[in-house]
Order: structure tokens, then sequence, then C-alpha cells
């Protein structure tokens, strides 16, 4: 039963930092000089933040369901950490998409919000795993692993229903794909890969916290 | 059989809690008073206010409930009991399930008549229909609602987070249960909405399968 | 040896209560438990009888580790503690009707109002136990246990609220399980009350058991 992460993990660290912070630096570079859209301007950039955030955001959603079903299978504590550092992480990534979804349906639609799928979906989702970290941050010790665990499944599975739903109660206004050719489609990867990495990177140190607190809480021994 | 064994308990226990069922009913009422007051006094659009207005009472009042048939169950130990008894807890599950449907059933019995009446809808002819639509919804309340009261036993703010966790999951349920029932009551069949049926299938069964695969597990994370 | 605890460890946030306490229960055994108060008897107890998890050790029943087949284990263990582990909102006859039924007992019904009466409590069956008091919950919670004949009785501080009479009943009927070849684990610091056929005797100190004269 291993408690801790294996040691090319923790080797890896500052290669993934080092990554990120080269990725970042040329998303960044490559989204200043990108073609600037003819309708909607300068401000239509915003896609190459929200895009990567919303799909870097599903992502850790479904790691936090793997690792969870994991720690239902094991018991181990250390998927438990995984999830709930997972999931910490990608709460302030999912606000990003929140945050930055407005930004752009008003300058493209000229309203904040529009209730249109994706976003309330996303609207949804965060509420839902808010409840996660409030239900976590509620229970004793002892139960929060099991707990948790069973929230990280049941929330995860509610996914695709929500998102149909909530694209069946509102035609979507929402592209269906974001289309883009040539330079801005290498920029929109470029974005994608980065935040990709950034979230690893950050997730690393989140998890590598939440292994010491658990350690701290059970009396310096790991099991 | 088991699951009739923790029905039966659970409507006794239920039936003698006078005091708390006629201050549910009332609340539910005053929801019911307040929406109305919130559309009125002219209705724009009467059916689908009604709708909406029910089935949002519905909803809270339903948590109430949710957390009441908790603590009936853990206030003496008497939960506790059940659960040494060594008793298949998937058959527990679906006992207090049941339960708790036939619950927010006398709840939607209470409240369909005033919202009918309240907003002037509704007709016997279309009452079968609206029957089948609060069975659909009210089946995934009470299968979500029963597995998510489990997990959130114990915990201070029960009925907080119990709304939290169950609306976003629920809305799937809700949006159909809205637009079937309006759709009754304004042109007398599901036809143009038919497909929110299969929606609310799918997260009935999607809930039940959960507490099958989950139940046992939060049933004996420690409190 | 029907019910054993093998080397059983348990901390609480930030207190060790268990370290290595170990147990072993016979067919035809009533078995004392004292110790200090917060020695961890209760600890101890709910572990045995499966209503908690310890961190390290285990719980075997029959040598078959109880985590394995906890719902079956559960079945053979009758169980009581401070908390009266009964629905408040149900009369005392059926809260034995109900966990006597889960049992799988035939007759449920006549052997509850049989423990109702041995403890005194026949014209009380039928009333809502709101306003029973300490002593008449303690009543109802022991006929609970009782009821199945499990084949282990784990019961945390059974005479707490009992009279002379609760007191004489409870002893005869853990005699009478003792006859039929049951293991009982009492725990409690209450010396002057047991019955007469105990045994042994055992302390919980420092997290462990011993054996004590």
């Amino acid at each position: 039963m291993t408690s801790t992460m294996p040691s090319w993990w923790e080797k890896s660290r500052p290669f993934v930092w080092g990554m990120a912070l080269v990725l970042i630096a040329a998303s960044l570079w490559a989204l200043l000089n990108a073609p600037v859209e003819a309708q909607m301007g300068i401000v239509q950039k915003i896609v190459y933040i929200h895009v990567p955030s919303a799909i870097t955001t599903l992502v850790a959603f479904a790691l936090t369901f793997a690792a969870s079903i994991l720690y239902l299978l094991t018991r181990s504590k250390i998927w438990d950490s995984i999830a709930a550092s997972a999931c910490e992480v990608e709460m302030v990534i999912a606000t990003i998409v929140l945050v930055s979804g407005p930004l752009w349906a008003r300058s493209a639609w000229n309203t904040w919000w529009t209730w249109e799928p994706r976003l309330t979906s996303f609207l949804i989702l965060w509420i839902l795993y808010g409840g996660y970290h409030v239900v976590r941050a509620s229970v004793s010790a002892a139960s929060r692993p099991t707990i948790s665990s069973v929230l990280g499944i049941v929330l995860f599975v509610n996914l695709p229903i929500v998102w149909k739903s909530v694209e069946w109660w509102r035609g979507s206004l929402h592209p269906r794909s974001v289309s883009m050719t040539g330079d801005m489609r290498q920029v929109l990867l470029l974005s994608i890969a980065a935040w990709l990495v950034f979230f690893v990177a950050v997730w690393q140190e989140r998890l590598r916290l939440e292994r010491l607190r658990d350690e701290v809480e059970s009396g310096g021994g790991t099991r | 059989m088991i699951a009739l064994l923790v029905l039966a308990k659970d409507l006794k226990l239920h039936a003698r809690d006078a005091r708390f069922l006629a201050t549910l009913a009332l609340f539910a009422l005053s929801l019911v008073l307040i929406l109305s007051v919130a559309f009125g006094p002219l209705f724009q659009d009467p059916t689908r206010e009604a709708s909406a207005t029910l089935w949002a009472a519905l909803f809270f009042a339903g948590v109430l409930g949710l957390t009441r048939a908790l603590d009936l169950e853990t206030e003496s130990g008497g939960g506790e009991a059940l659960r040494l008894a060594g008793a298949d807890p998937f058959l527990v599950y679906a006992g207090k399930a049941a339960a708790n449907f036939l619950l927010l059933a006398a709840l939607f019995v209470l409240l369909l008549p005033c919202a009918a009446v309240f907003f002037d809808v509704g007709s016997l002819s279309v009452a079968p229909g609206v029957a089948g639509v609060a069975a659909l919804a009210l089946i995934g309340y009470a299968a979500w609602g029963t597995l998510f009261a489990a997990l959130a036993r114990g915990l201070k703010a029960r009925e907080l987070l119990l709304s939290i966790l169950l609306f976003p999951t629920l809305i799937p349920l809700w949006i159909g249960a809205v637009k079937l029932t309006r759709s009754l009551w304004a042109e007398g069949s599901i036809d143009p909405v038919r497909d929110w049926v299969k929606i609310m299938i799918v997260v009935d069964s999607m809930g039940i399968a959960l507490a099958a695969w989950l139940y046992e597990s939060i049933q004996e994370a420690e409190e | 040896m029907i019910l054993a605890a093998r080397d059983i460890r348990k901390r609480f946030e930030d207190r060790i209560v268990l370290r290595g306490a170990s147990l072993e229960l016979h067919p035809g055994e009533i078995v004392l438990l004292g110790g200090r108060n917060g020695s961890g008897k209760t600890t101890f107890a709910r572990i045995l009888a499966t209503s908690l998890g310890p961190d390290a050790g285990t719980v075997t029943l029959d040598g078959r580790p109880v985590r394995q087949a906890l719902r079956e284990s559960r079945r053979s263990i009758g169980f009581s503690t401070h908390r009266p582990l009964l629905y408040l909102g149900l009369t005392p006859l059926e809260n034995l009707e109900f966990f006597g039924k889960l049992a799988g007992v035939a007759d449920a019904g006549s052997r509850a109002t049989q423990l109702l009466s041995s403890f005194g409590l026949e014209e009380f069956a039928g009333t809502g136990m709101e306003h029973f008091s300490r002593g008449m919950l303690q009543r109802v919670s022991l006929s609970r246990a009782l009821l199945p004949e499990p084949r282990v009785l784990v019961l945390d501080e059974p005479y707490a609220g009992l009279d002379e009479q609760g007191t004489q009943t409870l002893n005869a009927l853990l005699l009478e399980a003792k006859g039929r070849g049951a293991a009982t684990l009492l725990v409690s610091h209450d010396r002057e009350r047991v019955p007469p056929g105990i045994t042994r005797v055992c302390a919980l100190r420092d997290g462990a058991i011993e054996a004590a004269g």
C-alpha cells in the first residue's frame, strides 16, 4: 500500500515547472502576436484563455474521478490526496473559465450571461465541486477519504447528463467547436499545452502539501 | 422483506412526527405563496409560472423532509443499530428511498392543487399525466436525496449541503418536470417535450445504480 | 474461540487510544473488561462489535476476519452501549420487533414481549419512548441486543441506569446466554453488580489489555 508518490514523480517537479514556464511564455508571446480576429477584435483573444482552461478543468475532473474510484478500490490514502488536490486546483481554473466566458460573451453577443449550455453546465459543476470541498472540510478525518471519493465519483458521473440537459434546454449559442485555421489554431494548441502542463505543475505542489498535511494529521507516520 | 420492514418503520416514524409534518406543509405552502406573489398578480404565462412555482417549492420543502428523515435515523442511534444488524445495505437504502419517495409524493399532492388553484391552470383530464411526471421526478429525487443525505449525516449544515449537492445534480429532472407539467397544462400532452422523459429516466436509473454501488461505502464511513 | 481481536490499534485525531489490544472470547465465557475512564474501553468494544474499524489489527469471528463478511458477522453479535441505539419515535415493542425481524427471528413479537416483561416494562411496551428515563431506555436497548440470542454479546456499561431489579434481570439473562454457549464481553467498572458466573477479568491499561486479578 503505497503512501508516497514514486520517486520519479518527485524528481520530475523541477522539469514540469520548467516546461510550464517555457510553454506559458511561448503561448503568451504567441497570443500577443496572433492575428487579430476581424469581427471581435482583440477581445477574441480571451478564447486562448477560456478554451484551454475549460479543457484543463475537464481533464482535472476526470483525474479526480479516476483517483476516487482507485481510492475506494485500494483504500490507499494517496489516491484521496490525488483526487482532492486535483479538485482544488481545478476549482481555481474553473473560476477562470467562468470569468473569461462572460467577458468573451459580452463582446461576442453583447450580453454577460446567456444561459448557453456550456457555461451553464460549468457553473453547475463549479457549485457542485464547491460543495465537494465544503463537505470535505466538514467531515471527520476518518471518513473524509471515503466521503470525498463517493462525491468525486457521483459528481463526475453527472457531468454528461447535466451537460446534455442544459444543451437541450437552451439551444446552443456557444460555438459547437472552436474552429480555427492556421496561425490561430497553433496559438490555441500551444495555449492548451501550456495550461495542461501548468496545471500539472501546480497540482504537484498542491499534492505535496496535501501529503504533508495528511502526515501531520496522522501523527508523523505514513501508512 | 428487509426493504419493506425499513419502509414500514420509516413511515411509522414520519406518521408520528405530526408537528414536523404540519410545519413542513406550512413551509411548502408559504413557498408557493411567495412565488405566486412574485409572479403575480396578473400572470403573464400561467401554465409556466404555475409549473415553476410547484417544482421550486417542492424542491426546497423536499430537502427539509429528507433532512428530517435523516435526523430520525441518527437521533438516538437507531440507524447505527440498523447498520449493525447486518442487513443488506442496498435493501436498507431501497426501504429508506421508498419512504422518502412517499413523503415527497405527499408534499406533491398537497402543493399541486394549490398551484392549480392559485394560477388557475390544469384540469382533471391531465391529472394522470401530471402524476406520471411527478413519479418520474420524485423517484429520482428520492434516489439521489437518500444517497446524499447518508453522505451528509452528522454534518452541521446538512440542509444547506444537501441543497448545494442536490439541486445541480437534479437540474435535468427539474427542467424536465417543469417542461412536462407545463406542456400538460398548456397543451394537454407531452409530445413537444417528450424527449425529457428519456433524460429523467436516465437520471433516475443513474441514482439507483450509484446507490447500489456506493451506499455501503457511505454507510461504513466513520462519523 | 468465537470472537478474537488481535493487536488492535486506534487513534483519534491526536490521541492514540489503543496500542495493540488483544482479546479472545470463547463459548460460554463472560469476560469482564475494566479500566479507568477514558482508557479506551468503549472504543475497543465498538471495534469488537464492528461498529468502528481499527487502524491496524484484525477482529476475527470463527477465525474469519469480520471485514470480509461484515453482514454475516454482525448477525452473530449483539451490541449495547451508552447510546440507546433505538428509534425513539417507535414503541419498545415496535423497536424490538423491527430489529428482531431484521435478524430473522421467527417469533420476534413474543420474544420481545417476554424480554420486556422480564425487565418489568410490560405496561410500557406500547408507549412512545420520548419520555422514557435513562434506565428504561437502557432496558429496552439491552432487550434489543439480547433478543436474537446472538452467539456473541458485547455490552458496554450495561448496568448504567439500572436499578436492583434491572441488574438482577440482566444477570439472569447473561447466565442464560452463557448456558447456551454464547461468549460475552462485559465492559464495566461496576464490579459489585456483575453476575457470579464471570470467567475472566481483564483491564485496559495504556491502550492494551492485561489480565487482572
